[in-house]
């Protein structure tokens, strides 16, 4: 094993089952970090953005990240990178718990599969024994019974599995890839990618856990960085207690929190499905935390009919409670347990069904073509779990609803019902309450995200200080340090969270520490924009024009129509002119050439 | 006048109540609305909310949804069926 910042990569040909050693190292890492930066750096390298997604030409990456394995507080992280189904453009979806570290522990810090397998299969690392395996037995099981099924064939029960569900075999385009059962890399539909190249799962059990680099060094830093995340009132105190929930009730007092698939900006119900709710009510067990973390903000769930598992976060409570109309708490946490079990985006699949349900309560979609499933009416916990389940299966209804919503209101001449950016289904956030938020919707790379720089931060939550969120001076310079600064972390392989209590110098100092580089915050930070600005070209070489940075109109057109913003309207077209110019692009959004030159792209 | 104040996150959890309802006589500022909870609750919200006589970083203090720093800060007027919601420092995402 090499240096932590020379990159082992293993090259996986699912088709002629070959399986070959490389290295990545100097420059490349230099200039790319790990994660979500190298994988993205090797996927413009060496595939055409031209190529059908899910397609055998694509390929699929597993990337650890450059602290990944480390000391490092949250340093676990992994990214799974490729051309997503979903949007079209360069998908990657990052994901906690164990199984990144214990990637890096086996020495193999970046997989590219590539091809198709001609039947199910997985890989197995066992140490230094590598190979593909058949999964024909374990093809359409849930998500649970492939992982304990493949931990208990690998005879160790230190093992760890990433895998898809059946709706990645099926190729949902919303398709999850789930590790230790409930972590998901979540959005972009990287599970379908997987599934459709007969590729199960992944499962490894490192024979020594150890990465080379500067412990000593990289200690020191560390005590202080986990000081700082004990001591911040976020990170030490509001996820600890309260996870993510502690979201719904500050979003719905700032009249932000989308309901009714964005119909309005206020639930009259938040107190039933609130994070608070979850604690009063007697359902949280116990908090969770990943690889090396401080924070611990995951939630152990049990309800009253006995089911258990994880969940739910912020985002999946609301995609399934507010946004469908839902106030029934047992009925949102099912629904979350169904994504976990069959492998969905918790969001896409939520928000899904809530434009199927303003498309079926418009008398878009008739009653017939539910093929006796209930009615999709807003409020309705029972479509809720049914439709979920159907999707995740591709059964009955649930067939066009596992096209995700852009396709599936386009299908029916309402595109505009659709409320997605790049045709992914945007989370928990009203743009038209925050308008550096919704700069940054419609400009994420991913399409509809809030985790490509989270401005809910500075503009609703005061961290670093406390925005305006009607305010737009000073917005896209925020958008543009917050979407550079996002890609570090992604690449370094610590979790989005500790950028509540750390900053730019902080990221810059465990990195220096741990490898030994000598990054002035400045060059982190650019390193950052050479991602971002990396990703973009993809996109544009893969036909996702600047003409696609755009909000559904609803946000532009149709002003809020109650709650503490009542009457606002997105005013994101206005920042983008500003937005583009800030980042060096030419006027109508193409990454210029002097930018591709200063960013040695 | 009748003034709503809720608490969130936290603040309901660990003083097991959700908000109290104030009936007062004449307009007030959000300074004294904060003593008079110092009365009610042993001092807990100067202490948890303020920091050397400033709203503490990452305290979240609505009036009617609007974030008192964007209004008037700790003078900001409160009137009569005004709703004030308060939230230590929280984030997820």
């Amino acid at each position: 094993m090499g240096r932590i910042h020379d990159y082992s990569v293993l090259r996986v040909d699912l088709e002629t089952r070959d399986i070959k050693r490389e290295e990545i190292t100097g420059e490349k890492v230099k200039n790319y970090l790990g994660g979500r930066g190298l994988a993205s750096k090797i996927l413009y390298d060496e595939l055409s953005p031209e190529v059908d997604p899910l397609s055998s030409e694509n390929k699929l990456i597993y990337a650890t990240g450059l602290l990944t394995g480390t000391a490092a507080s949250t340093g676990g992280r992994y990214m799974v990178v490729t051309k997503g189904p979903l949007t079209g453009t360069i998908a990657s979806s990052n994901s906690g718990g164990f199984f990144g570290a214990e990637l890096r522990f086996s020495g193999n810090d970046i997989i590219i599969f590539e091809g198709k397998a001609e039947k199910p299969v997985y890989l197995s690392i066992n140490g230094d024994q590598i190979e593909l395996k058949d999964a024909s037995h374990v093809w359409g099981k849930e998500v649970p019974e492939t992982t304990d099924k493949l931990i208990e064939e690998f005879g160790d029960d230190r093992a760890r599995v990433s895998c898809i569900g059946p709706a990645g075999e099926k190729e949902v385009m919303f398709a999850s890839i789930m590790n230790e059962k409930n972590r998901a890399a979540g959005r972009t539909g990287v599970g379908a990618v997987m599934g459709s190249k007969n590729l199960k799962a992944v499962i490894v059990k490192a024979s020594e856990k150890q990465v080379k680099y500067n412990k000593e060094e990289a200690m020191k830093v560390v005590k202080k960085q986990t000081k700082m995340l004990k001591e911040d009132g976020v990170t030490g105190e509001g996820l600890p207690s309260l996870g993510t929930k502690v979201l719904d009730n500050i979003i719905n007092s700032n009249g932000l929190y989308p309901t009714k698939n964005f119909q309005f900006g206020t639930f009259e119900s938040t107190e039933e499905v609130a994070g608070e709710a979850l604690v009063e009510k007697g359902y949280l067990q116990s908090n969770k935390g990943c690889y090396g973390c401080p924070i611990r903000c995951g939630r152990d769930v049990k309800l009253p009919n006995g089911r258990s598992g994880e969940g739910p976060e912020y985002e999946t409570g609301w995609a399934f409670g507010a946004d469908c109309g839902v106030d029934d708490l047992n009925a949102i946490t099912e629904a979350n347990f169904l994504c976990n079990e069959l492998g969905l985006d918790t969001i896409s699949a939520g928000t899904t069904i809530a434009a199927a349900m303003e498309l079926y309560e418009k008398g878009f979609i008739d009653q017939e073509e539910l093929d006796n499933g209930p009615e999709l009416n807003f409020g309705s916990s029972e479509a809720i779990v049914y439709y979920t389940k159907q999707m995740g299966l591709r059964e009955g209804f649930g067939d066009k609803l596992a096209m995700g919503s852009y396709r599936l209101a386009e299908s029916y001449g309402h595109p505009e019902i659709s409320m997605t950016v790049k045709r992914q289904e945007l989370p928990a956030y009203d743009p038209r309450g925050v308008q550096g938020h919704g700069l940054q919707y419609a400009t994420s790379n991913r399409g509809g995200c809030h985790v490509r720089g989270y401005m809910i931060s500075p503009e609703i939550i005061g961290a670093p200080e406390k925005l305006d969120p009607q305010e737009l001076e000073g917005k896209p310079e925020w958008v543009k340090i917050f979407q550079d600064l996002t890609a570090v972390i992604d690449s370094v392989g610590m979790c989005l969270f500790t950028s509540f209590a750390l900053g730019l110098d902080d990221y810059r100092e465990i990195v220096n520490a741990a490898t030994g580089f000598d990054y002035s915050s400045e060059e982190l930070l650019q390193t950052g924009e050479r991602i971002y600005n990396l990703e973009r070209q993809f996109n544009i070489e893969a036909g996702i024009t600047p003409d696609e940075d755009r909000l559904p109109k609803r946000f532009t057109e149709v002003p809020l129509p109650d709650g503490p913003q009542k009457g606002e309207v997105s005013r994101y077209k206005e920042l983008l002119p500003k937005y583009y110019k800030i980042r060096g692009w030419s006027e109508d959004g193409y990454v210029s050439d002097s930018k591709k030159e200063e960013l040695g792209i | 006048m009748k003034i709503e104040v809720k608490f969130y996150s936290l603040f309901r959890l660990n003083l097991k109540s959700s908000g109290i309802e104030y009936d007062i006589d004449g307009a007030i500022i959000l300074q004294e609305l904060i003593d008079k909870l110092d009365e009610d609750f042993e001092g807990y919200f100067s202490e948890k909310l303020l920091d050397s006589g400033e709203i503490r970083t990452g305290s979240i203090i609505l009036l009617n949804g609007k974030n008192v720093l964007h209004l008037d800060k700790l003078n900001t007027k409160i009137n009569d069926g005004d709703i004030v919601t308060l939230f230590p420092p929280s984030a997820g995402g």
